[in-house]
């Protein structure tokens, strides 16, 4: 069966920032470079080579934009400049783009002025919906506790709230992926047993990130700093979701907190500070290759999160010194960042976060079939046709 | 020795020996280099100390160090025909591995060359007037350049041409690849100074039927093709001197290849064909609509086992240069170029290739042989076509939609190319490309003294390699009418007339057409200057009338003698 070829791709890719993917002329160096392409998984080579070509139906099936951790070597290397990392990474959102069934994630990519319009309507709804709260049931004075502006059981059932939506959006993008990659794009099916066997796979590629950290090129760095500072940053905001969305009645309890809540509120801090600002840095000065280009979506995401960081703490400093109002409106303006910013995640680079272990999943159960039906195919070639 | 070349196999030693101990032989000597300067000094000398009055070097080829030989001759006041080179290198040292038969096979070789020599008769080479006007066959870039360059220099100039204009199939194009110059701007000041040149005579719609004689003096014959509107026009004979073909070539057929349905889909459409609707202005469908998706397909004809194996050179920057015209004529449209490679090896070619692409174009690639398959769409396709192609990179069976297919025919020699070859004497290719006589240090010369070629008609060129085999041509003819006369080698046959019959066996038999029956004696005469002393005729002639001087028949038995160590 004949794959149709869609001319229209390259100019649609080009919005997603694959701006010089046609002068590749395939030599292949991108791919032996790269620490992560393999015999089953060949890229970046491969997945340019589908984009030159205009196959969008072949690729939205495919794994290996998520195998890409954007160690730029790659982009380093090309003879003709034709930019394999940022193609990857165009690619990935491009896939997200896919994967999102509301259509939203490409507007966003394609329009950083829809995005950010989108941002100000949510925040500002969110902002006269938490005025509007606190001013008709608390006080403006009063920071926690009893007769609080925004009292931390509401705000436990409007986080609840928000989560949902966003785990909804997520859950239904996962299936979509799922179905594409593994149903779509398989071409013989795969059994349930590899499921359960790779289930592994999942936490471990979200917790450590492990082939971040195998990139090359950040093994030179000292430390593995791009990968450490990255894994906090991925670590601390997922520590802070967890203490605000399940633990938030215990934050704001009053003037005692315990102290587990404490060191992991602080640990969380400071590894969202570290990262956020190293990436901020990188971007500014462009010291990486993966920085040489950044797209629209990249700086919303690290700006709001640095404003969500900077009025979290400033919150916690205001009410631990007593200037309650001043608490009070940082509060607002922090809640204002969270909500687009949270809500913005399933649309974004942000659900890297699923779709990246959820790849490694797919990835290591393919190969496995791959390798399964080999085995069959050299016992007995006419079992499958 | 030629270093080790001759000397690893073959006891050169042992040869000199062998033919100082010859009858007649006054001097043997080896050396390790004979044609250095200081080898060729050493034959000059030992001519003049020993006064010797034949020479034989048993060397390479003479085809390799003849001339070189014969001016050391020349140089010692002895007359350079007596000289025989006894070719020990090719035909023996790099033939063989055992060297004691090597060796003997060296010694025989000598022997003949030795009793060749001695019968060698002193010769001299003939000169003949060279006529200054030249004759031009096609009126096309290549045809007026080389007729420009020539009647600038203030000779006479005759063009003919078979169309009713000049410009050939550069006319047909509009802006040439890489730069984009426009074709019509590069023909009109060419076409404009042609015509206003007294010294170029134009022969429009006429073909040049007939043509005798020699370098220097050629007759020709031009017939006008137009009988019918004009009357019918007499043909002209002129006098020429030289003659250079640049008949150019014609594009291939595409319909003979049964998988593009060209002549059946209405929207495949070949090169020029574009190129018309770029020079009206228009680039649509048949139905009239801007096409959205537009393919392009190279080597079309070219490089395949079916049509022709050769690659013509012109089509892949063409090709760019379409993708180019029609995304800036219509931005919103895509174009997909369906290639097997990329042949971008001239001036700026690379250059052009990566501004095509930043343009996304969509090249695909497949595999020679592996030809593409073009469909007519469903309705729901939302195109005109399908085509089906194998693309070899990614190893996928893609579809490529399309509203057009812009097929790159090849270049082909002209159907009359052969007539052409016949008239003039030239010789041609498999593909019915005219042959030069050497491909890499004679590309404009033909084995006709006098004949040149230029441009697409000896094999698929572009504009600038056209232009330069046309000046290359008139800078040959140029030199040669400077000259004013011609020396002609002195290897040429000759009739005896009282042995003659006039059976006019060896008028036909004649490679080079150098024979003549002259009526009034009833005798066939040969031409010195175009006899390049192949041979035939001395061999064919029933009253052994014809001798071919330089090898008569007693010196070619000598030379048989020889080999057998007869004396």
């Amino acid at each position: 069966m004949s794959t149709r070829v869609n001319p229209t791709f390259i100019d649609d890719l080009d919005r997603f920032g694959a701006e010089d993917v046609q002068l590749c002329y395939q030599c292949g160096d991108c791919s032996t470079v790269c620490p992560h392409a393999d015999e089953v998984y060949k890229f970046p080579r491969k997945s340019m080579r589908f984009l030159q070509m205009g196959l969008d139906r072949k690729l939205e099936t495919t794994l290996e934009p998520w195998l890409c951790y954007y160690c730029g070597q790659c982009s380093e290397q090309c003879p003709r400049e034709a930019d394999p990392g940022e193609t990857m990474m165009s690619l990935r959102r491009w896939l997200i783009s896919r994967y999102d069934f509301t259509g939203l994630a490409g507007k966003f990519f394609k329009s950083r002025a829809t995005e950010v319009l989108a941002i100000i309507i949510v925040a500002l709804i969110t902002g006269s919906f938490m005025l509007f709260y606190g001013l008709s049931r608390g006080s403006f004075h009063i920071y926690d506790g009893e007769g609080a502006f925004l009292p931390s059981g509401f705000i436990h059932k409007f986080d609840l709230t928000v989560g949902g939506i966003l785990a909804l959006f997520l859950i239904m993008n996962a299936i979509h992926m799922w179905y594409l990659v593994m149903i779509k794009g398989s071409p013989f099916p795969v059994s349930p047993w590899l499921y359960i066997k790779q289930l592994y796979q999942l936490p471990w590629h979200f917790f450590t990130q492990k082939r971040y950290a195998d990139c090359e090129k950040k093994r030179g760095h000292a430390l593995y700093m791009p990968w450490l500072l990255h894994l906090g940053l991925m670590l601390g905001y997922v520590t802070m979701l967890i203490l605000v969305m399940v633990f938030i009645e215990r934050l704001q309890a009053g003037p005692e907190i315990r102290w587990e809540v404490h060191i992991f509120g602080y640990l969380a801090s400071i590894g969202l500070i570290a990262g956020t600002i190293y990436f901020i840095r990188g971007r500014f000065r462009k010291h990486y290759i993966q920085y040489k280009k950044s797209h629209g979506t990249d700086w919303v995401f690290v700006v709001l999160l640095f404003i969500i960081v900077l009025t979290g703490i400033a919150q916690h400093i205001f009410h631990r010194t007593g200037l309650l109002e001043l608490a009070n409106i940082t509060y607002i303006i922090h809640l204002m960042s969270v909500v687009p910013w949270l809500l913005r995640m399933p649309f974004s680079k942000w659900s890297h976060l699923i779709y990246r272990p959820l790849a490694m999943y797919f990835a290591a159960i393919r190969r496995d079939a791959i390798t399964q039906r080999e085995t069959i195919l050299s016992v007995n070639p006419v079992l499958i046709k | 020795m030629c270093g080790t070349n001759i000397a690893k196999i073959v006891d050169v030693e042992e040869v000199a020996r062998f033919a100082s101990g010859l009858p007649n032989v006054a001097l043997a000597k080896s050396y390790k280099y004979m044609c250095s300067n200081p080898g060729q000094e050493m034959i000059t000398q030992d001519i003049r100390e020993h006064n010797l009055n034949r020479i034989v070097v048993a060397a390479c080829s003479p085809n390799m160090h003849e001339r070189t030989f014969r001016s050391a001759l020349r140089s010692a006041g002895l007359n350079q025909y007596l000289f025989e080179m006894a070719n020990i290198r090719e035909q023996c040292s790099w033939v063989h591995t055992d060297p004691v038969e090597a060796t003997e096979k060296a010694k025989a070789l000598v022997h003949a060359a030795v009793r060749k020599v001695e019968l060698h008769e002193e010769l001299e080479s003939v000169s003949v007037d060279m006529c200054p006007n030249v004759l031009i066959i096609g009126g096309g870039i290549a045809g007026m350049t080389a007729a420009l360059e020539i009647a600038d220099a203030g000779n006479l100039v005759h063009i003919v041409e078979k169309n009713d204009h000049l410009g050939g199939n550069l006319a047909r194009i509009d802006l040439t690849a890489p730069y984009l110059y426009s074709a019509r701007d590069l023909l009109t000041e060419k076409i404009t100074r042609t015509n206003e040149n007294k010294k170029i005579h134009i022969h429009l719609q006429s073909k040049v039927t007939d043509l005798t004689g020699f370098i220097g003096n050629f007759k020709a014959t031009i017939n006008s093709l137009n009988g019918k509107e004009t009357g019918k026009k007499k043909p002209v004979e002129i006098e020429i001197g030289n003659v250079v073909v640049c008949t150019g070539y014609k594009e291939f057929d595409a319909s003979r290849i049964v998988h593009y349905g060209y002549g059946k889909l209405p929207n495949v459409i070949t090169s020029f064909e574009l190129e018309k609707m770029i020079r009206a202005g228009r680039i649509e469908t048949k139905e009239g609509k801007t096409p959205k998706y537009v393919a392009i397909i190279h080597c079309v004809g070219s490089r395949s086992q079916e049509f022709h194996t050769y690659c013509s050179r012109v089509c892949c920057m063409t090709a760019l240069k379409y993708a180019h015209e029609i995304k800036s004529a219509n931005p919103e449209c895509y174009i997909s170029d369906v290639y097997i490679d990329m042949h971008a090896f001239g001036k700026g070619h690379e250059d052009f290739y990566r501004r095509s692409s930043e343009a996304k174009t969509l090249f695909l690639m497949y595999e020679k042989g592996d030809r593409p398959v073009i469909h007519k769409a469903d309705p729901k396709d939302g195109c005109e076509m399908l085509i089906e192609v194998n693309e070899k990179l990614s190893g996928e069976l893609i579809e490529i939609p399309a509203d057009m297919v812009i097929l790159m025919v090849g270049m082909e020699a002209r159907e009359d190319s052969h007539e052409i070859a016949r008239t003039v004497n030239i010789s041609q290719d498999k593909e019915g490309w005219f042959i030069e006589s050497h491909p890499k240090l004679e590309p404009v010369a033909t084995t006709t003294d006098g004949v040149f070629i230029a441009g697409t008609c000896v094999a698929p060129k572009d504009i600038p390699d056209t232009v330069a085999q046309a000046r290359a041509a008139a800078a040959r003819i140029l030199a040669r009418i400077a000259k004013e006369r011609i020396e002609v080698d002195a290897l040429y046959s000759e009739v005896n007339e009282n042995l003659c019959s006039g059976c006019r066996l060896c008028n036909t038999l004649c490679p080079f057409s150098a024979i003549e029956f002259i009526e009034e004696k009833k005798q066939s005469h040969i031409i010195s200057a175009l006899c390049k002393g192949c041979g035939v005729c001395v061999a064919a002639c029933p009253s052994s009338a014809i001798k071919g001087r330089h090898f008569t028949d007693q010196q070619v038995l000598a030379q048989v003698d020889g080999l057998f160590g007869i004396d």
